[in-house]
């Protein structure tokens, strides 16, 4: 390509954020916006949906636009093998084939293969053999068959090593072989890819066990676009005791454990302190789940005002979240599978609030116990308890840790670091 | 089930008698069902308290056409559901069926008179309603009575022994007719154009499982020397054709392979559809491969062309390869026989029996051991993985279509190749073989294995006794090497002088014929 022309980027996201609320979503099209607004770069962002979206859907189209926006289009995924992670489509593959010809970027950048399907990877390196392919993880989905949480069914422990058998115990209806299979095939499509990037640095140890080449990754840390006024000069509070849950009610968001850390101290007596929950999605909870948060906010509703600890204030938007942040003192993710990234993390810090979360994976990573925030046993509502009780009591802690709290990279950071990684793929 | 199998029931309706004897048994008789197919194939199935007078023939007379059952070879069954009635705790056999060819063109009517005629010269007619089914459906119901009947004494050893008494060539014959039939006018669709000369075909037959097509392609494109091979997929499941189309379609936009679909109208059986596949292939080569096997040597390709052009001819003409299982141990390196035999009683009876079976070198073996990977001619190799030479597979005549569905055509066809003075080689190019308990057999596939191994085993049982049986057969043809020096490199053996070759058939004898292939029209 001629250096002096801008940078043309095809950025490829699973959904739309304004669609279906999500980490990758957020950060792929936060990454966008940052493009849009430099010279350097044009940028087009293609952003996959499910047929759950009827009305988006246009007769015999494969991708079409999205609300007027400049650059923004939507790929209308259909005919998925959730299995393989591919579409049978043939009229989505051509259309595919013709959106890259039409576009002829110079990096495409995988933000996810989830309703693409892991073969458009190969497909891309067909088509655009100059191109350079970027694949970021947002989870483990190439290595974990079970959503990509990496927690394994048959006791909730996190798994660190995807093996036939393993994925087998997991999924018995599966046969090892069918895995064998899935990471063999995973593995030629991600091998097509010029680079990956992963937002913490412990997914880089994770994915080259379990074989991707060494020399492949780089850590780009997610950046955050500014939101709402962050850090304001705080009332002064004579306790900090208003916790926080941000995120989705599903099974390894652990969202479960809170409640069950609340239905402890209550036990106990200990009841002056609020929680509450901002977020959605319990449909995608495991019915069991699910069955036990309804019925503890059932029975949360029926107590008199005054007794209740746990408050639902439901599903928000990007730029509510100031707003649902100033609320609380703390914020709690007590995921029980290692996150990503941990957006909410970056989301808390941003409006000086410390994290309360579990010691595993990205959220061990970026959070220092006693330095900015505090960690508890993965799984362990009574270690969440004690957390609780002491961000309650302690004298000073919240200001403290709210202190620890170090400024963490901004959108056009994030691009930047990008650009860097595109230029040195391009240029050498 | 076959106790429950009431369809075209006449045993209500009993059998009027003539011949000047009125009560036969106290238990009576009843044809339960009457298949006939228009290939000219009819199947009964009843049962028949014969203790006293045993049954000397069953004939169904149609429109201008007859069959004769013959009393002694009727495969004869269980029936729990009658021996309460018969008050009696011996072990006897009610149940009866068997298959068998009209004298003539068969014209279809709604009924045909069926009479018994037993060895006292008595006899019973009756008009029994007609189940009109095409051949292959005969043939599915015939391998699931024979699979699904309750035999007194062991179950494999009495079905093959049914199959003996002559349902088993009939069942051959029926089988051949429904493959000719299925493989008439294959659909065949190809994807891209070779960009050169190819050094080989690689064949897969797909059993029902159409992701492996795009696993397959996805897997193997773009692999060293693997420019100079196409692919075909031949399906014996015609409601998987969209599918598969569209995933050949998506499979060359991503990965540029070259292939070919083939599209069967009904299930062929394995051997059929391979050979239905190697007349479109478009190289002197063809590799038969299954579904699930996957490379393990990356440059396999590039190995396999060039065995093919180095190695003398008697070594590469037909050769497998070693196959490993997902979990990392051997799963094949060579196959070779062994004779199971025993006896077994029934009704105060002893039936002594000998029946082939298939094994394989090294099964399970540590992924390195050296003694199961040296190239070298074994006894068979599997058709998991079969290289052999398209004019040679044509002088075989390709697989053999009497073997029903699938199994022992791959031994078949080493065994034939051996005649004619070659042996199976197993050659080191290591692949994958990704064998799972795979999808349910349904009892009609465990019929078909009932008549390949009772078909592989009266073909081929006489001619390999002694010589070529167990795992050090005597036959120096194939007769295996000491066990390595773990340091030894792995070569292969020099050449064969060419003359030794009309030997071999010579020092075996007794092959019997194939099964007899009349009546099917």
């Amino acid at each position: 390509m001629n250096p002096a022309r801008p940078l043309k980027v095809l950025l490829l996201s699973v959904f739309h954020p304004e669609l279906v609320r999500g980490g990758a979503q957020q950060v792929c099209h936060e990454l966008f916006e940052a493009y849009q607004a430099r010279p350097d770069v044009q940028t087009t962002l293609l952003a996959a949906i499910d047929p759950t979206f009827t009305s988006l859907y246009k007769s015999g189209a494969g991708i079409t636009g999205f609300d007027g926006r400049e650059g923004e289009y939507l790929f209308l995924s259909r005919d998925y093998d959730p299995v393989w992670h591919k579409t049978g489509d043939i009229q989505l593959i051509n259309a595919f084939v013709d959106f890259l010809q039409l576009v002829r970027p110079d990096v495409v950048h995988f933000h996810h293969f989830l309703l693409f399907g892991i073969d458009l990877i190969s497909l891309t390196r067909t088509v655009l053999p100059q191109a350079r392919i970027v694949f970021t993880f947002h989870e483990f989905m190439a290595m974990c068959p079970v959503d990509g949480h990496l927690v394994r069914t048959t006791d909730q422990s996190v798994c660190t090593r995807a093996t036939a058998l393993r994925c087998h115990q997991c999924l018995p209806e599966y046969g090892p072989e069918t895995f064998f299979l899935r990471e063999a095939w995973m593995k030629r499509h991600l091998g097509v890819a010029d680079h990956f990037t992963t937002p913490t640095r412990f997914m880089i140890d994770i994915l080259r066990g379990w074989g991707l080449p060494q020399d492949r990754f780089t850590h780009i840390s997610n950046g955050q676009a500014h939101r709402g006024s962050g850090r304001v000069q705080e009332p002064l509070r004579p306790r900090r005791n208003r916790f926080g849950f941000f995120g989705q009610f599903v099974d390894a968001k652990g969202v479960h454990l809170l409640l069950e850390a609340v239905s402890i101290l209550r036990a106990e007596g200990f009841t002056d302190f609020s929680v509450e929950l901002n977020g959605d999605n319990i449909r995608y909870a495991s019915d069991a789940r699910r069955a036990q948060i309804e019925a503890f906010l059932e029975a949360e509703a029926a107590l008199p005002l005054g007794e209740r600890i746990v408050t639902l204030n439901g599903s928000y938007q990007a730029d509510q979240i100031g707003a649902r942040m100033r609320r609380v003192d703390w914020c709690v993710m007590p995921s029980v599978w290692f996150e990503a990234f941990g957006l909410v993390i970056s989301e808390a810090w941003s409006f000086g609030r410390p994290v309360i979360c579990s010691d595993v994976g990205a959220m061990a990573e970026r959070v220092t116990h006693e330095g900015d925030g505090l960690a508890f046993h993965m799984g362990d509502a009574r270690s969440l308890a004690e957390s609780l009780r002491r961000a309650c009591l302690e004298d000073g802690l919240w200001d403290r840790l709210s202190a620890g709290i170090a400024p963490q990279p901004s959108s056009h950071q994030m691009a930047d670091s990008y650009l860097s990684l595109y230029n040195r793929l391009l240029f050498g | 089930m076959v106790a429950n199998e009431r369809s075209g029931m006449t045993g209500d309706l009993g059998f009027a008698s003539h011949g000047g004897v009125d009560q036969v048994a106290p238990l009576g008789n009843g044809l339960e069902a009457l298949f006939v197919s228009r290939s000219g194939a009819v199947m009964i199935t009843g049962w028949i308290d014969d203790r006293s007078d045993p049954v000397d023939c069953v004939n169904v007379l149609g429109a201008g056409w007859s069959v004769r059952f013959d009393g002694a070879s009727l495969g004869r069954f269980r029936r729990q559901d009658l021996e309460g009635a018969a008050q009696r705790r011996s072990a006897y056999p009610y149940g009866y069926f068997d298959l068998h060819f009209a004298d003539g063109p068969i014209a279809m009517t709604a009924e045909c008179r069926v009479e018994v005629r037993l060895r006292s010269g008595a006899a019973m007619s009756a008009v029994v309603p007609v189940r009109d089914c095409d051949a292959e459906e005969l043939r599915d119901v015939a391998l699931t009575y024979l699979a699904g009947a309750q035999y007194f004494g062991d179950p494999v050893v009495t079905a093959i022994s049914c199959l003996e008494r002559g349902m088993g060539d009939h069942i051959v014959s029926l089988n051949n007719h429904v493959v000719s039939q299925l493989t008439a006018q294959p659909y065949v669709q190809r994807f891209g154009q070779p960009g050169g000369p190819l050094a080989g075909s690689i064949v897969v037959c797909l059993y029902g499982k159409p992701e492996f097509l795009f696993l397959q392609l996805a897997l193997y494109a773009g692999l060293p020397g693997m420019a100079a091979y196409e692919f075909i997929f031949v399906s014996n499941s015609p409601e998987l054709a969209e599918r598969l189309l569209d995933e050949a379609r998506i499979c060359q936009t991503i990965y540029s392979m070259v292939s070919t679909v083939v599209i069967l109208p009904g299930n062929a059986g394995f051997s059929a559809a391979n050979n239905a596949a190697a007349v479109v292939a478009r190289s002197s080569r063809l590799v038969f491969l299954n579904p699930d096997v996957f490379p393990r040597d990356m440059d396999w390709a590039q190995r396999h062309t060039a065995l093919v052009a180095d190695l003398p001819p008697d070594q590469t003409r037909l050769f497998g390869a070693p196959l490993y299982y997902d979990n990392g141990s051997l799963m094949h390196g060579g196959m070779y026989f062994d004779m199971d035999q025993g006896v077994d009683v029934v009704d105060r009876k002893t039936m002594a029996w000998r029946l082939m079976r298939v094994q394989h070198y090294g099964k399970g073996a540590p992924p390195q051991d050296r003694t199961y990977l040296r190239p070298r001619p074994v006894p068979a190799v599997t058709g998991a993985f079969i290289s052999v030479e398209a004019r040679w597979f044509e002088t075989l005549e390709g697989f053999s279509t009497d073997y029903v569905f699938g199994h022992y055509e791959d031994a078949d066809l080493c065994l034939r190749s051996l005649d004619l003075g070659f042996p199976a080689y197993l050659q080191d190019i290591k692949m994958w073989h990704l064998e799972g308990k795979g999808s349910t057999r349904l009892p009609l596939h465990e019929g078909g294995s009932l008549v390949n191994r009772w078909l592989f085993s009266s073909r081929w049982g006489q001619y390999c006794s002694p010589a070529l049986l167990g795992p050090q057969p005597s036959l120096s043809a194939v007769r295996q090497p000491a066990p390595l020096d773990p340091d030894e490199p792995l070569t292969s053996p020099p050449a064969r002088a060419q003359d030794d070759a009309p030997n071999i058939g010579r020092m075996l004898s007794g092959r019997r014929s194939p099964a007899t292939t009349g009546g099917a029209q």
